[in-house]
């Protein structure tokens, strides 16, 4: 009985154990503040919930895909083809995903444009 | 008179035993769970050509509750880079890869910093994905 038990429970840790680690991995540089951007050359990318915009242009998924492959087809060296993702607070990682993945794709490299936050006491 | 000897007789108590072998091996499980992260409820988001990481320095996750973890432990974003960069050490590239498992509805304001802190550590990211059902994988 005990060594029935044992086998049980080593067939459960092992079914238990098996944990899915399929994904893609992602070269992230070092993120950009603010006011150390100054490549006019640099592709931006906004991202909100809802909507993706190119240099502030807004598109649909689909245009976004091709529009951003039309684009990142003219960069010719690494550093050109540097897409700044700047995300609002909001937008869900499912959507930053797939944006993201949709760049990367078309051969962008993909950096972070972070808000820096700034605490202000007003008395 | 021929006194014989009296045989002494050393039986394991197998029973026991089994009894002691099972809790140890409980014991082991508990702190086994502990250090890794499969307690932590997060869905995947879903992804297309993925692939298997080639090792496993680090994970990182960040659960329905936004709430982030290294390695199964609780952490602060605001430590993630020091920890991670403790961690990671003198690591060759290649073998910085760091599990990033984050819950698909958690949003920019909690995983971002997080990508981040792993970008400063040196970490290699692979985000942990689901297959996507529409597309081929």
């Amino acid at each position: 009985m005990n060594d029935i038990a044992f086998i049980l429970i080593v067939f459960f840790l092992v079914c238990a154990s098996v944990e899915p680690e399929d994904g893609r991995s992602q070269t992230i540089p070092r993120s950009e503040k603010n006011e150390e951007r100054n490549n006019s050359q640099t592709i931006e990318v906004g991202l909100t919930p809802a909507t993706v915009t190119i240099d502030g242009t807004p598109y649909h998924q689909e245009q976004f895909e091709s529009r951003i492959q039309q684009l990142l087809s003219e960069k010719k060296t690494e550093s050109e083809r540097v897409v700044v993702v700047k995300s609002q607070a909001d937008v869900p990682y499912e959507h930053w995903i797939a944006m993201t993945e949709l760049i990367e794709k078309a051969g962008g490299v993909v950096t972070l444009l972070l808000e820096e936050q700034h605490t202000m006491i007003v008395e | 008179m021929i006194l014989r000897r009296k045989q002494l007789e050393a039986n394991v108590p197998s029973m026991a035993m089994g009894d002691i072998a099972f809790l140890l091996l409980i014991f082991i499980v508990l702190l086994a769970r502990a250090r890794d992260d499969s307690h932590l409820v997060w869905q995947p988001a879903t992804g297309t050509e993925l692939v298997k990481p080639a090792n496993q320095n680090a994970s990182v996750v960040i659960d329905k509750q936004n709430i982030t973890y290294l390695n199964g432990r609780l952490t602060l974003s605001e430590n993630l880079a020091t920890e991670l960069s403790a961690l990671l050490g003198d690591l060759p590239p290649g073998n910085r890869t760091v599990l990033f498992k984050v819950h698909k509805d958690v949003i920019a304001e909690f995983f971002e910093p997080a990508i981040e802190a792993v970008s400063e550590a040196g970490g290699e990211l692979h985000h942990v994905l689901d297959p996507s059902p529409n597309k081929p994988n």
